[in-house]
């Protein structure tokens, strides 16, 4: 089975954000970066669909700029077996549409049987490469899983609906997943297998050395949402505030109907 | 020269802050509080995620990482729990390494492989009630019978005692030598017959690190396992301390960072006089003093770090750190408090918990009048 995962490196969100001075996206400096949490849950998934095949590859795949390599790296010492880095110093400026078509690009050779990405990055939050990526390649998509399982070639995934409910899909590899929140608990990289890691191929390809997608949407304006005023604190005797509070989930919310 | 860290440095820092913010952390202050020491959750965890023998090479049952990777992950588990922080460090510098540095193959194989893999604890007892910042006063006694050694004599505040399997233990082999000599070291195994534990010290901070009290009483071990050449003693438990002091400097680094970080989210938020505290001048420049002195710690602590790996002599520069790194976890903790105002002072913050860990750092691996001792003897030696 030749797996492949793709992974973005994304700002922690504890730092402090400021607008660049483009005012298309967020200043890089003084940000620390860490593996985006939903392609933690790819990249643990994939590592999982690895071990239990046994043979085959495991690639894992990440456009970005230089530091993205840490991202890649992190993944290998989950379990990937090779690292490619498609370089882009400014794939802060591209659009899903060009993401997802420099990935297809380096992906449509390679013919793997499984890819999974991300639902969404936690930076931009289109949720858009990972189903842009299986449309370029032709291959059926499910997105929001939250389990996945494989037997000889049949993928049963269980992928999350609005409102709590879950749908139970079956889909004939190859294809396309895209991870959500509760799919598993990803692996922390041991050290052992981080030393391990540094031996391992990360080939790098610049994204310039691939055909030239146009981009579909442009950012107009990167802005701070407006303070929103405090939130309401309820006072007074414990049983009087929870009908205050019940009648208030009544009629703004909902969960209690 | 560089200072940025290498890949695999930055992703272990990574690895081990995620472990210590989502693991740690949620039960600090309620094992600080109830004095418990949590071994799953302290050091089988870490022996899962391969940091209880970072240091020493695969064949030793290790990760082949370097010290300064070590320095990273004790710096980040004691931004959130120092008490993790202190295990660790006395495991690997104090239990670990002189094996590593003074073991046979064949003690290295039996003592040092599990200790690395986490599957055993490791413990250092040098202190005893009158042999403390002069170990030269050691009065436990060693004496061969036959193809033993029998250990008599009391060990206090050992870290890890009772619950580590394997420790290291001081004892004078030859009555008849004068103060530093005659001292040799030993590998005892807890559960040997004439080993027990006394009581367990009840503390100001590290609450859930156990300081305990060994005792030895007709204790016979193997004569093999005397570790390094007898009657140098003395001089395996200052080699030892050397890098130890490399430990505790990163144990202190990171009390002083995860004060600092818990100062500054409070003073964002704390609003006097209308505006944000952070704002007062009076307040920024607590900061500023607090932020140099964190820095400049951290760069003595990495450079001792990275002569230990270089190969080249590091005496000097881990007491350096040490002293340093210590002064400052106990400053900044105390203007962390202070930034608190009366909310530093209770239970509800973990600023109150730091203050009070920071303080050991100062005292335990060499008080700084003694690290002072060595850096000033150092200097004037020339
Ligand atoms: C929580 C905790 C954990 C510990 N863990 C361990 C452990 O795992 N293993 C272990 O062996 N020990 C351990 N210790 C012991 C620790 O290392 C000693 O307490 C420390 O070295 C100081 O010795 P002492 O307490 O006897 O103080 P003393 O040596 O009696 O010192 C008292 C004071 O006199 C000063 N002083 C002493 N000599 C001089 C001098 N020549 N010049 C100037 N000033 C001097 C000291 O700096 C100090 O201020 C631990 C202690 C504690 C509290």
């Amino acid at each position: 089975m030749k797996i492949l995962v793709c992974i973005k490196q994304v700002p922690d969100l504890e730092s402090r954000f400021k607008i660049a001075a483009s005012g298309t996206w967020y200043a890089a400096e003084d940000l620390a970066w860490r593996l985006n949490e939903y392609d933690e849950y790819a990249v643990e998934e994939a590592v999982r669909l690895r071990e239990a095949s046994g043979e085959g590859e495991l690639v894992v795949l990440s456009l970005g700029p230089e530091r993205a390599g840490e991202a890649i790296r992190k993944a290998l010492a989950m379990g990937a077996d090779r690292g490619v880095h498609l370089l882009d110093p400014l794939s802060h400026d591209k659009d899903p549409r060009q993401i997802a078509g420099a990935i297809a690009e380096y992906a449509r050779g390679e013919k793997f049987d499984v890819i999974f990405t991300g639902l969404q990055s936690q930076d931009r939050g289109s949720a858009q490469v990972g189903l842009l990526l299986a449309g370029l390649l032709a291959l059926p998509a499910v997105t929001t899983i939250v389990a996945f399982s494989h037997e000889a070639g049949l993928v049963t995934v269980r992928r999350e609906l609005e409102g709590g409910a879950r749908a139970v899909v079956k889909v004939r590899l190859p294809a396309l997943f895209t991870c959500q929140l509760g799919l598993n608990t990803p692996r922390y990289p041991t050290l052992p297998n981080i030393m391990k890691a540094k031996k391992k191929e990360v080939r790098t390809i610049a994204v310039t050395d691939l055909p030239q997608v146009a981009a579909l949407v442009r950012t107009e304006k990167l802005a701070f949402p407006d303070k929103r005023g405090a939130g309401v604190v309820l006072e007074g005797a414990t049983s009087e505030v929870a009908d205050r509070l019940i009648a208030i989930l009544k009629e703004k919310t909902t969960v209690l109907k | 020269m560089d200072f940025r860290l290498n890949p695999e440095q930055s992703l272990i820092r990574q690895t081990v802050r995620d472990f210590a913010e989502r693991e740690l952390a949620p039960t600090a202050a309620l094992r600080d509080e109830e004095e418990r020491f949590d071994r799953a959750l302290m050091f089988d965890r870490l022996a899962e995620l391969g940091l209880t023998g970072i240091i020493f090479p695969e064949s030793c049952g290790g990760a082949g990482a370097d010290y300064l990777s070590y320095v990273l992950t004790v710096e980040e588990l004691s931004k959130v729990c120092a008490s993790t922080g202190v295990t660790l460090s006395a495991h690997i510098s104090l239990a670990a390494n002189p094996l590593y540095l003074f073991g046979t193959p064949a003690q290295q194989e039996r003592f040092l492989l599990p200790l690395a893999r986490g599957e055993r604890l490791g413990a250092f007892a040098l202190t005893e009630t009158a042999a403390g910042s002069d170990a030269g006063g050691t009065r436990t006694s060693a004496v061969t019978d036959g193809d033993h050694w029998v250990l008599n004599g009391n060990k206090i505040f050992t870290t890890n005692g009772g619950e580590a399997e394997t420790y290291i233990v001081f004892a004078r082999s030859d009555k008849a030598a004068e103060k530093h000599h005659g001292i040799s070291a030993f590998i005892v195994e807890k559960g040997t017959p004439g080993f027990t534990f006394g009581r367990k010290e009840r503390k100001l901070g590290i609450r859930s690190s156990p300081t305990l009290e060994l005792i030895f009483n007709d204790c016979r071990i193997p004569r093999g396992h005397l570790l390094g050449p007898p009657g140098e003693g003395f001089m395996v438990a200052m080699k030892t301390l050397e890098g130890g002091r490399i430990g505790i400097a990163a144990q202190a680094l990171g009390i002083a960072q995860g004060a600092f970080a818990a100062a500054l989210t409070y003073a964002r938020e704390r609003e006097q006089f209308g505006r944000p505290i952070a704002t007062f001048e009076a307040i920024q420049f607590k900061f500023a003093d607090m932020a140099l002195q964190i820095e400049a710690a951290r760069l003595l602590v990495y450079q001792a770090a990275w002569r230990a790996d270089a190969g080249l002599p590091y005496g000097q520069e881990s007491a350096m750190a040490k002293l340093f790194a210590s002064e400052t976890a106990v400053r900044v903790a105390n203007e962390a408090v202070q930034i608190h105002g009366g909310y530093g002072y209770l239970r509800d913050y973990p600023v109150e918990r730091m203050l009070r860990d920071a303080r050991i750092t100062e005292i335990y691996e060499g008080t700084s009048e003694i690290q002072r001792l060595i850096i000033g003897g150092a200097v004037v030696k020339g």
